[in-house]
C-alpha cells in the first residue's frame, strides 16, 4: 500500500479546505492500496471526453465531479452504459441541463469518464473511526439489504482474512455469493480483499474519517471498486 | 477524558487479598453504609486487620475505632470511604503513604453535573500524587468470596450473599450488581469477586480484566458494561482474560447516536452499538442479550464448563419438551445432530422397546432414574455431542429424587456440560434445589435452557 500517495491526495484536499474527496479521488486512493478500480479519466469538455471514451473503449460511464454533490444520481450526474461518441455527445448535454435544474449551485470540476463496469453482485465496505475503539470495517450486500435491511457486519480493524470471511458470512444475504438459486459463486477473496485493505487505510492515515466502496462489484473473478467517497478532517 | 499519569504499582490485585482495611467514617448506628460494611466484614469471616475510623467514637461494634487515617499503625492496604463526598478529598490526602488503594462507595460526583465532576477530578488527582489507586466513587466496592472482604452496604436480609464458586462479575452499574448477586445466590451459584466500580475515575473494566486473567479464583467472568472509555486497552485486556477463562458481556444503551451525521451509509448504520460487538468479537467476548440472558450464562458457567461445539443431545420423559428444546436449538443456531446408526441400534438393544430412540431421545411416562442415566452416559460418552440438555418432567412415577445426584456423576464425559429443564409447578420447582446442590444448572423453561446452552457452546470458538 502506497501511504505517502494516498496521504498526499488527502492533504491536498485539505488544504483546499474541503472536507471530503470527490469520487477520482477516492478511487485514487483505494487502487493506491491495490483495490480495483475501472479505468477512468477526468475531463473538462465533451470534445476530451470523447477522446477518453475512446482510449477507454465503448460502453463508457459519465459521472459528475463535484464536491458539492455527494448523491451524484440523486442529482442527475451519472448517465450508464454510453455506447458511441453520439450518445456520449447528447447524454453529456442532458447532464448538464439536468444540474443546472437540480443543482445550479454546485461547483463541478469536471467529468469522469469511465470504463463500464460488467454487472455483478453489488457489494458495500465502509470504514469509519470510533472515537473509543478506532477504526472499523463494515460489510453488506448492495442496495436495499443495507439501507432499509440493515443487513451488515462490523470488525474492527485491522481485519484479518479470516474475520472478512466471517463478515460475509454473518449477513443473511450472503447465499447470494454463493450460487444462491443457480448464480454463480463470487469470489470471496477478492472481497475479502477489499475488506482488509479499507482497515489498512484507516489505520494508517488517520485524516480519513470515513471511507466507503459502494458498490463493488464482484464477479466469478475478481472484483472491481465502482464508486468511492470519503470524509476527511 | 482520564489524566495521563502514571502508577508505580498498577495491579490492583492487593484489593482482593487486603491484609488490612480501613473504614472511614466508621459508626455504631445501625443501617448506615459504614456499620454495615463492618458489620459484613466481620459475619463473613474477613481474616485481616479492619480498623474502623471516626473521630467521633473511640470504638465502634466492640473494636477500637482510630481518630483518623494517619493514626492507624503502620499501614492499611485498603480503605472504604463511607463518608459525604465533599470530606472525601481531605480524607485522602490525609491518606498519604497509609494506604494503596481506595473505594469510594458514596456519591455525589460527576453524575451529578459540574460540581461534582469538579470534585471527582480534585479527588482523582490527590490520589494520583499520593499514588492510591481508587475504584469508585459511586459505587458498591467488592464482594470476594476469597478473601471474604465485602463492602456492598445493603444488609443481607435485602440482598443474599452467594456462596464461594469460579464465577466473578465485574460492573459499572452498582445495582445491577447486588441484583445479579442475590439472583444468583438465591440460585445457589457461587462467585469468586464480584466488584462494582461506578464512576470508574481510576480503576476501570480493563484493570479487572487484566487482574481477573490471571487470578486462580476466577474460572469465568461476566461483565456489565455501559462505556467504555479507552476501547483498545478494553480489548487487549479482555483478550488476555478471554484467552484464559471465558469472558461474557452484556452492554446496556444500544440505542447510541450514530457515528457521524449520514455522511456515508456506513457513518449512518454504524450505531455504538455496533462497535461494541465488533469489541466485544476482537476481545473473545462472548456478547450477551439482556438481563435475562446475563443470568443464564452466569448459572450455566458458574456451574458448567465451555462447550467444544455446538452439537446439542436433548434426553427427555416428555415428547413435547423435547421438540420444544429442539425448535429453540434451531433457533438459536444450535444442532440436534441425529443419532449416529451404531449409537442408535446400542441404545434399542439396551433401552424398552416403547422408548422413542433418536435426538430428541424421548424415554416417556416409563422413565427411571436408570434410563436418564444410561441414555446420558451412552449418547455422550463418545465424540458425538458437546452438550447434553435433559428435560426432567417429574409426571413418570419411578423418577425419584436420587436422579439429579446420577445426572451430576457424567459417567465417561466429565469435560461436557450438562443442563437441565424441569418445567412444571410445585413439585418440580422445588426439585430445583436438588439440582442445583449436585451443581447443575436448572432452568424452568425449554427457552431458558436452551438460551444457556447456547451461550456454552458461544464460548467454544473465538473469531
Amino acid at each position: 500500500m502506497d501511504t505517502r500517495a494516498i496521504e498526499k491526495i488527502v492533504k491536498e484536499a485539505l488544504s483546499l479546505g474541503r472536507k471530503n474527496l470527490v469520487e477520482p479521488e477516492a478511487k485514487a486512493v483505494i487502487g493506491h492500496a491495490s483495490i480495483p478500480v475501472p479505468a477512468h479519466r477526468v475531463v473538462k469538455d465533451v470534445a476530451d471526453a470523447i477522446e477518453a471514451a475512446k482510449e477507454i473503449n465503448y460502453p463508457v460511464a459519465l459521472k459528475v465531479v463535484s464536491v458539492d454533490i455527494l448523491h451524484k444520481s440523486d442529482a442527475g450526474g451519472v448517465a450508464l452504459n454510453i455506447k458511441d461518441d453520439k450518445e456520449l455527445e447528447i447524454r453529456w448535454s442532458q447532464m448538464i441541463l439536468e444540474m443546472a435544474d437540480e443543482m445550479p449551485l454546485s461547483v463541478i470540476e469536471g467529468f469522469l469518464v469511465e470504463e463500464m463496469a460488467p454487472s455483478g453482485t453489488e457489494v458495500i465496505i465502509g470504514g469509519i473511526r470510533d472515537e473509543q475503539f478506532g477504526p472499523a470495517v463494515m460489510f453488506g450486500l448492495g442496495g436495499v439489504a443495507v439501507e432499509l435491511l440493515k443487513d451488515v457486519s462490523f470488525r474492527l480493524a485491522p481485519v484479518t482474512k479470516e474475520e472478512a470471511f466471517a463478515m460475509m458470512a454473518e449477513v443473511k444475504s450472503f447465499p447470494l455469493l454463493t450460487g444462491y438459486r443457480g448464480s454463480t459463486y463470487k469470489d470471496l477473496d477478492a472481497i475479502a480483499n477489499a475488506i482488509i485493505k479499507v482497515g489498512e487505510i484507516l489505520i494508517q492515515v488517520s485524516s480519513i474519517k470515513e471511507l466507503e466502496i459502494n458498490p463493488l462489484v464482484v464477479y466469478e473473478r475478481g472484483a472491481v471498486a465502482v464508486d468511492a467517497r470519503a470524509i476527511i478532517s | 477524558m482520564k489524566p495521563v499519569y502514571q502508577m508505580e504499582n498498577s495491579g490492583i490485585s492487593f484489593f482482593f487479598n487486603p491484609e488490612s482495611v480501613a473504614v472511614v467514617g466508621a459508626t455504631e448506628e445501625p443501617g448506615k453504609i459504614s456499620n454495615i460494611i463492618l458489620r459484613s466484614l466481620l459475619r463473613a469471616g474477613f481474616k485481616g486487620k479492619v480498623y474502623p475510623v471516626n473521630p467521633r467514637y473511640s470504638s465502634v461494634l466492640g473494636m477500637e475505632c482510630l481518630p483518623s487515617i494517619e493514626a492507624i499503625p503502620e499501614k492499611a492496604d485498603i480503605a472504604v470511604f463511607a463518608i459525604p463526598a465533599p470530606a472525601v478529598p481531605n480524607a485522602l490526602k490525609n491518606a498519604e503513604g497509609k494506604i494503596r488503594g481506595a473505594i469510594i462507595v458514596g456519591g455525589g460526583f460527576a453524575e451529578t453535573g459540574e460540581a461534582g465532576n469538579a470534585l471527582e477530578k480534585e479527588v482523582r488527582e490527590i490520589a494520583a500524587r499520593a499514588g492510591i489507586r481508587i475504584i469508585g466513587p459511586n459505587c458498591m466496592g467488592i464482594f470476594d468470596t476469597a478473601s471474604k472482604l465485602d463492602t456492598f452496604f445493603i444488609p443481607e436480609d435485602r440482598i443474599q450473599r452467594p456462596g464461594k464458586g469460579g464465577l466473578s462479575i465485574i460492573s459499572q452499574s452498582g445495582s445491577f450488581a447486588v441484583t445479579a448477586m442475590d439472583e444468583l445466590a438465591a440460585d445457589g451459584i457461587g462467585v469468586a469477586r464480584v466488584v462494582s466500580y461506578g464512576n470508574k475515575t481510576d480503576v476501570d473494566e480493563a484493570d479487572c480484566l487484566d487482574f481477573l486473567a490471571d487470578d486462580s479464583e476466577t474460572k469465568a467472568v461476566a461483565a456489565y458494561i455501559e462505556s467504555v472509555d479507552d476501547g483498545r486497552r478494553f480489548i487487549e485486556a479482555a483478550s488476555r482474560c478471554s484467552a484464559n477463562k471465558p469472558v461474557m458481556a452484556v452492554k446496556v444503551g444500544k440505542a447510541g447516536a450514530g457515528i457521524t451525521a449520514a455522511r456515508s451509509h456506513t457513518g449512518a448504520i454504524a450505531g455504538r452499538y455496533e462497535i461494541y460487538r465488533a469489541a466485544f468479537k476482537k476481545a473473545g467476548v462472548i456478547e450477551l442479550d439482556g438481563y435475562e440472558e446475563f443470568l443464564a450464562a452466569c448459572k450455566a458457567f458458574g456451574m458448567q464448563g465451555r462447550a467444544k461445539g455446538n452439537r446439542v443431545m436433548i434426553i427427555t420423559d416428555g415428547g413435547g419438551v423435547g421438540v420444544g428444546l429442539s425448535d429453540a436449538c434451531h433457533a438459536l443456531g444450535l444442532d440436534v445432530a441425529p443419532l449416529p446408526e451404531e449409537l442408535s441400534a446400542k441404545l434399542k438393544s439396551e433401552l424398552p422397546p416403547y422408548f422413542a430412540i433418536g435426538n430428541p431421545l424421548d424415554l416417556t411416562g416409563s422413565a427411571t432414574d436408570e434410563s436418564f442415566a444410561l441414555s446420558l452416559q451412552k449418547t455422550m460418552s463418545g465424540d458425538h455431542y458437546d452438550i447434553a440438555i435433559i428435560a426432567a418432567l417429574w409426571g413418570p412415577p419411578a423418577l425419584t429424587d436420587n436422579l439429579p445426584a446420577m445426572l451430576a456423576q457424567k459417567p465417561g464425559f466429565t469435560e461436557k456440560p450438562i443442563l437441565i429443564c424441569t418445567p412444571g409447578g410445585e413439585y418440580s420447582r422445588q426439585r430445583f434445589k436438588l439440582f442445583r446442590e449436585v451443581g447443575l444448572p436448572v432452568f424452568g423453561t425449554p427457552e431458558a435452557a436452551v438460551r444457556a446452552a447456547s451461550v456454552l457452546a458461544r464460548g467454544a470458538r473465538r473469531g
